[in-house]
């Protein structure tokens, strides 16, 4: 079990020009900086790094949990984050209002809250997002963030928002199947009749 | 009543409330549910919703909802899929439903009851007594990636940070550091035998016990993690310790007091026991420049804080 972190002495000096070990584009507020933060600025840092870093890095080949394999199928929460997909407008956490909010009143050690369910809503636009989708907070306020992002662009950019325009695509698909299914069936058919009508012809 | 109806009634009251309570089961029950008809999931969080809320079972909605997802095979009910809402239950769910919110009503914590938790993503065994993890926690964690992130030559990215976690517990620290910094290596030490062992099922599960060394250890006794010093030095100090003053202890929740390790939780009369030999450990097993984290949330007035004390070159950050 466990690693031999070796004897005294003997650790490896560091790499010149090592990679950090996240996205190189990520902001770095000097520590001093950090701790002075208020919280909203805070979280606008965890914020940006959530949208930076959606896929976690580095999950090596122990990703998946034993627990959450039988695990029902998520509901239609919509798949936000995909990989190919052009950028939704950034959310600016200054305009956001979150009701899971962590430090008021008494917390940490000396309580043990379940109800991590995160209400989101986007000041501007009014409006309001609900995400209980997991068990862990942060899970949840990331959720809620990406979903709010595509429901303000909706909001925002109507036609326009790459949710909307997502859908007409997949709309469009799936009409262009239904007609070359129904040719194909069409055709299916005449030749059937044709045959019919030269056995009988013979 | 049929044998059916009797039997979901018995299924949907809980211990404790037989003989004399029977008109209340009864008169409560009507209006809630369908005569004799099936029970779909909703109908239970709505009905065990209610009977939280009457024997004053704090957070009635999410436990019933926690508890009738997690038979149904979702981690939450929001994230069932909705036909399952309303789709009738099998007499072996409602009788799983019934035994897990009879522990509710014990007031046995949500997660003890689904022997299961979430933190960072990764899904983690609970135990009683091993101290569950907190919501907060999860943002300490995010603070020391942040940090690893920002000095990636401090923390020597051949071999990933070393980190020493102090006060295991579950593992939820350790292992979520593990799971996001594939280089990183983790000294996770506790003195609850129970906390050792659920670290070790929790790191085998997660496949992560190569990069972990797990060790039982009372870092407030005298010279006891003399023997960490040859791993070290560390690049992190990493701990929830425990902070809760000692005259605070009675007043905390039954859900608390009643099942988890109270070691995990009683700070002593300053809340500042084990911290101080966290820091003095730490003094020693640190590298020059690193930098330490503590969480510690307090409620109350601060009654000094542990940075002051601090003697190392750069101040110790505790948050809250």
């Amino acid at each position: 079990m466990g690693f031999d972190p070796g004897s005294p002495g003997s650790r490896p000096e560091p790499k010149a020009g090592a990679k950090p070990l996240r996205h190189p584009g990520i902001p770095s507020p000097k520590l001093a900086e950090l701790l002075h933060m208020s919280t909203s600025s805070f979280f606008g840092l965890l914020a940006r790094l959530a949208r930076l870093c959606t896929m976690p890095q580095g999950l090596g080949p122990q990703a998946k949990p034993v627990l959450s394999a039988p695990r029902v199928a998520v509901t239609m929460v919509q798949a936000a984050g995909k990989k190919d997909r052009p950028a939704l407008p950034l959310l600016d956490e200054s305009e956001l209002e979150e009701q899971f909010v962590k430090g008021h009143g008494p917390g940490g050690q000396a309580t043990n809250k379940t109800s991590n369910c995160v209400v989101l809503k986007h000041i501007p636009s009014g409006i309001v997002v609900k995400c209980h989708q997991t068990r862990s907070v942060d899970q949840n306020r990331k959720l809620a963030r990406q979903i709010l992002q595509e429901k303000v662009d909706i909001f925002y950019n109507g036609e326009n928002s790459i949710v909307y325009k997502e859908k007409q695509e997949a709309e469009k698909k799936k009409q262009e199947r239904k007609r070359r299914a129904k040719e194909t069936l069409e055709k299916k058919k005449l030749l059937k009749e044709l045959r019919e009508l030269s056995k009988n012809v013979h | 009543m049929e044998l059916g109806g009797r039997m979901l009634w018995a299924l949907l009251s809980g211990p404790g409330r037989r003989g004399g309570t029977r008109g209340w089961a009864f008169s409560s029950w009507q209006p809630h549910l369908p005569l004799a008809g099936l029970l779909n999931a909703k109908e239970l969080v709505s009905h065990w919703t209610a009977v939280f809320e009457k024997r004053g079972i704090p957070e009635a909605q999410a436990s019933s909802e926690y508890i009738v997802a997690h038979v149904l095979g979702a981690k939450t009910f929001q994230s069932l899929r909705p036909e399952l809402w309303t789709q009738p239950l099998t007499p072996w769910q409602l009788q799983c439903i019934q035994e897990l919110s009879s522990r509710r009503l014990q007031r046995m914590p949500v997660q003890y009851i689904l022997g299961e938790w979430d933190f960072q993503g990764l899904s983690l065994k609970m135990a009683p007594p091993v101290f569950i993890p907190r919501p907060e926690t999860e943002e300490l964690v995010e603070w020391v990636l942040e940090e690893v992130a920002q000095s990636p030559c401090a923390m020597g990215t051949q071999d990933g940070p070393l980190i020493l976690e102090v006060g295991c517990g579950s593992g939820a620290i350790s292992l979520s550091l593990l799971s996001q910094l594939p280089q990183s290596r983790v000294i996770a030490v506790d003195k609850g035998e129970a906390a050792i062992c659920l670290t070790e099922e929790n790191a085998q599960r997660l496949r992560l016990l190569d990069r972990i060394r797990i060790v039982p250890l009372d870092v407030t006794l005298e010279g006891s993690w003399a023997h960490l010093l040859p791993w070290g030095p560390v690049d992190l100090v990493v701990s929830n310790p425990p902070y809760v003053f000692h005259q605070d202890m009675e007043q905390l929740a039954p859900e608390i007091r009643s099942y988890e390790d109270p070691l995990a939780l009683d700070g002593g009369e300053e809340g500042m026991d084990i911290i101080i030999h966290i820091l003095a450990l730490a003094r020693w097993i640190l590298k020059d420049s690193g930098p330490r984290f503590l969480h510690i949330q307090r409620s109350g007035p601060r009654r000094g804080c542990p940075a002051d004390a601090w003697p190392g070159p750069q101040p110790a950050r505790v948050p809250g």
